[in-house]
């Protein structure tokens, strides 16, 4: 699998100055990469052009070399995990927005039990997070967990962690590392953490790529 | 039963003048409604007058054309309020939308009450199809706007979920699904708390238009089952057809969410 970001121009509307100029990233399977840059350099905003949630002012995004528009986004969008900055699963307790992920058809068949799940969440640190807990009371940390947790049941083929390791600590970090790396998948994540930067085996710094 | 009695006009000017104790209130606690009180007033007698004149001219001559084309009048200005009230901007798709919705849940609504239920001979007769169809639309309003307004709002203000949802593998309708069960929930909570509480709380205005002008309780009780019925499935089904109706407009291609349809984009 080949992701590829070519010569990327993006501004938000409203702003003059564009945040992605002629931005360039070739992505391949067993690729696991780190996106730094400075706050707002547009390490976040990577991930939701390639979501399709923006559209690039100029350039192409592309999967094995198709243009990631209409079925092939939608079909990429099922390939994917991505863990937000801040996790918002909605209002519910946590049983019942961690398993609302798992009554979607494309991933019904990855649906683990209870059991199971618990098991990761306490290898994440999670020992005390009741399933009757109220998803909107967790903490920053909790909800980072849950939510790698959440990436990793879901196993798909391209990982989007966005500051994944912002709110752990050393010992909880190991573990996410060895939760989610994969030589199967791409694994794009943006990150100041220089204990994750270093840890990843591409690096690639926004505006200026030295992949 | 007695026949009503009618009101003169000169009785119903003097039925104003008990509007000095809410205008006094409100000056005293300086609330500046006193204008949109008296707009609301002359408003109303305007309207009604007007509605009373027009009435009278489709009982009498009990046209079914003219019958239809009174509820469409009657659904488009339902359609424009629902818009506007929603917070919503008056795009084509959205006013086509939300104009088929209404009236279908109306027309459905209306279809199975006065032709299964009360057996008229005749479903287009004024006398019924005419108040019964302005009691489900005035519902169908209400729950539409609270409906319409949380659905859109909250996939505002919560559009970093919906997005989650959509790049972890789910169609637009499991992406949604949240959003809509929450529309749902409070545009009928209005009206299952009304049905809980009738006849203890309240007399609804139908039922005592019915003992007014004649009619025995127990008359007015069984339309006012069949209207509470006929008003919880019709506001039910009309907002969740003018959420449906209205998906088409209110996403791209990409099943992004389009603020732009939003008046107040920034909330």
């Amino acid at each position: 699998m080949t992701l590829s970001f070519s010569n990327i121009d993006f501004a938000y509307p409203g702003q003059a100055t564009p945040i992605l100029r002629n931005f360039s990233l070739t992505a391949e399977t067993g690729d696991i990469i780190a996106l730094q840059g400075a706050s707002g350099s547009g390490k976040t905003t990577l991930f939701r052009l390639l979501l399709g949630f923006e559209k690039p002012t100029n350039g192409t995004i592309t999967l094995d070399g198709k243009e990631l528009v209409n079925e092939e986004l939608f079909q990429f969008r099922n390939r994917t995990a991505w863990l937000p900055q801040d996790l918002d699963l909605g209002e519910g307790s946590l049983e019942e927005v961690f398993f609302y992920l798992f009554d979607f058809k494309n991933n019904k068949h990855k649906k683990p039990s209870k059991e199971k799940a618990y098991e990761i969440f306490e290898f994440l640190g999670l020992k005390d997070t009741q399933w009757n807990t109220g998803f909107r009371s967790l903490s920053t940390g909790q909800r980072q967990r849950i939510g790698i947790a959440l990436c990793y049941f879901l196993d798909k083929e391209v990982l989007l962690l966005d500051e994944p390791t912002s709110a752990l600590d050393e010992a909880s970090k190991e573990k996410v590392k060895e939760l989610l790396f994969d030589k199967n998948k791409i694994i794009l994540s943006a990150s100041h953490d220089p204990w994750w930067t270093t840890r990843c085996n591409k690096i690639v710094k926004i505006n200026s790529p030295v992949v | 039963m007695n026949t009503i009695i009618d009101i003169s006009w000169l009785q119903l000017a003097l039925g104003l003048l008990i509007l000095v104790i809410p205008i006094y209130i409100l000056r005293r606690f300086k609330t500046k409604l006193i204008g949109s009180t008296v707009i609301a007033v002359v408003r109303m007698i305007v309207q009604l007058i007007f509605v009373g004149y027009y009435l009278e001219y489709l009982f009498k001559y009990d046209n079914p054309w003219v019958n239809l084309g009174w509820i469409l009048i009657m659904v488009l200005v339902a359609d424009f309020s629902t818009i506007d009230r929603s917070e919503l901007k008056r795009d084509k798709g959205l006013l086509v939308s939300i104009f088929i919705a209404t009236f279908l849940g109306v027309f459905i609504i209306d279809l199975f009450f006065l032709q299964f239920v009360i057996q008229l001979p005749n479903i287009m007769e004024a006398q019924y199809l005419i108040p019964i169809t302005g009691m489900i639309l005035g519902n169908c309003l209400r729950g539409n706007v609270i409906g319409i307004n949380d659905f859109y709002y909250n996939l505002y203000r919560h559009q970093e979920r919906y997005r989650f949802f959509m790049a972890s593998g789910a169609t637009k309708s499991e992406g949604l699904f949240p959003f809509f069960r929450s529309a749902l929930i409070k545009s009928i909570n209005p009206t299952l708390a009304a049905m809980a509480t009738i006849g203890l709380v309240s007399l609804p205005g139908m039922m005592t238009g019915q003992m007014l002008s004649g009619s025995s309780p127990l008359i007015a009780i069984k339309y006012q089952i069949m209207i509470m019925i006929a008003i919880f499935a019709g506001t039910l089904l009309s907002v969740y057809l003018g959420i449906k109706f209205s998906l088409n407009v209110g996403f791209d291609r990409q099943n992004n969410f389009r603020t732009t349809i939003l008046k107040k984009e920034k909330e």
